[in-house]
């Protein structure tokens, strides 16, 4: 203990005197130089020090920023896919919209009343057989009611109803070959039945043994057909057949002019609307309309208001 | 070794805590004095020429950021371990009350000192303000409890 207090006052003079010494000398140039020398050997400290901490305290405003970007970074992901799914919906409404406003300027045969329905399944097995249509008996579908579509800026013949369910509604296509309906030629107003052969041709039978057919022309609803009002385009001659000579009558191959495959909107001719239905408003173009509706070969549509009679020739 | 390097990283370490402290959460200049505090410290656990020498340096160290009065920190510093090496003879400082009370003691001594230091080689009398003052020595109390208590632990393991 006596040795550790002869340390501790020695050592408490040396220092004492040391500090006094730095105390009492004026700021001369040693002891500024000292000064500097320790202020070089110890500002580093500082230095680093502050650089350090710079870097550790502006690291929750990095981290926060940075999560910040990530939260940022997923909602404008987010929001690029819903503009994306947008742009995929206003492509698909605008192509819908050309072909409403195209099938708008069209009219509908007069006598009946007419109702748009889209397509809304196919049958993926017989893909010329049948489709099935949002409509049903909630908007007075009825069966046999005839069924038109629009084809550059016309309605030609698509089918008829065969099945009316309260919301949807199966339309039998003319390709089917189930399907049959009295037709003529435009050529020379010859008279024959086009049935469906299940396939994307039609087949007009019956027709007079010694007319003189040629491909390209027209072929139309007859007035005599029980279900579709006179004078619809069913479509064009694509090939006469080489006359068989056991039979009396020729027959011509028909590219229907309603393309099954292409189908979207329709429009079904009922024998009278709904109750409660009021008539469609008249519609006035605003815009001219992008294909002109060509003009009928024959001359007005006339139905009669009765409901029709399913022909017993078109039956078969 | 171990020890010299422990030692070490205490010296510097304790300077930078001063440094750190006294630039970023200093308020009206009131913050604890860790190295007087330390040298109080060390002086009471492991006698007075430690405690001299640590605060010696680390006055130079407090000295060197000074304009004038170079060496009043280390004078400072290096009484106060003196002090409290020769007090812990006859005052039990390993417990934290005593030594709580000595730190308070001796932080106001200080202010006291580095101001007579001031009168006598600058003619003016240095004084900080009456908030540090008045704050410090409850801070340096606290502080210094705290450390005896960490040390504490820091044996008992």
């Amino acid at each position: 203990m006596q040795r550790e207090t002869r340390i501790a006052n020695i050592i408490l003079g040396a220092l004492s005197a040391l500090s006094l010494l730095l105390l009492s000398l004026p700021l001369s140039t040693p002891v500024r130089s000292f000064k500097a020398g320790a202020g070089y050997l110890l500002d580093p400290l500082a230095y680093h020090g502050e650089a350090g901490y710079g870097r550790i305290a502006g690291l929750p405003d990095r981290i926060r920023g940075l999560l910040q970007a990530d939260i940022e970074n997923q909602g404008l992901r987010a929001e690029l896919k819903r503009g994306e799914w947008l742009a995929t919906t206003v492509s698909s409404l605008s192509l819908e919209n050309d072909r409403l406003r195209g099938a708008l300027v069209l009219k509908a045969p007069a006598g009946r009343s007419p109702a748009w329905v889209h397509v809304m399944e196919r049958d993926p097995v017989h893909w010329y057989r049948s489709l099935v249509v949002d409509a049903g008996s909630d908007r007075g579908v009825s069966l046999n009611d005839p069924v038109l579509g629009p084809r550059e800026g016309r309605l030609v013949a698509v089918g008829r109803v065969v099945d009316v369910r309260p919301n949807t509604s199966t339309v039998l296509l003319l390709t089917d070959e189930l399907s049959a309906a009295a037709a003529y030629l435009s050529s020379g107003t010859l008279e024959g039945l086009v049935q469906g052969q299940d396939g994307p041709r039609l087949r007009m039978n019956y027709l007079n043994a010694e007319s003189r057919l040629s491909e390209g022309d027209s072929v139309y609803t007859s007035p005599t057909s029980a279900t579709f009002p006179p004078d619809v385009l069913i479509g064009l001659v694509a090939k006469v057949n080489a006359r068989d000579p056991f039979l009396t009558f020729q027959s011509v191959e028909i590219a229907p002019a309603a393309d099954a495959s292409s189908l979207q909107e329709l429009i079904i001719l009922r024998a009278k609307p709904p109750e409660g239905e009021s008539k469609p408003p008249v519609y006035t173009p605003v815009f001219p309309a992008i294909v002109p509706a060509p003009k009928a070969p024959a001359a007005s549509v006339h139905i009669s208001s009765t409901p029709p009679v399913l022909n017993p020739e078109e039956a078969q | 070794m171990i020890g010299f390097l422990r030692g070490t990283v205490i010296f510097f370490g304790a300077m930078f805590l001063q440094w750190w402290w006294n630039t970023h959460l200093a308020y009206w200049g009131a913050a604890p004095q860790f190295l007087l505090v330390l040298t109080i410290l060390i002086a009471a656990r492991r006698g007075p020429v430690l405690g001299m020498l640590a605060g010696f340096g680390w006055g130079l160290y407090l000295d060197v950021a000074r304009a004038e009065l170079f060496g009043a920190s280390a004078l400072t510093l290096t009484l106060a371990a003196y002090f409290v090496g020769v007090a812990r003879r006859q005052v039990d400082l390993r417990a934290p009350g005593p030594l709580a009370a000595t730190t308070f003691l001796c932080t106001l001594a200080a202010f006291v000192g580095l101001g007579l230091i001031g009168l006598t080689f600058t003619k003016s009398f240095e004084w900080s303000s009456w908030i540090a003052v008045i704050m410090t020595p409850f801070l340096n109390a606290v502080v210094v409890t705290v450390a005896s208590l960490a040390w504490d632990a820091r044996r008992d393991r």
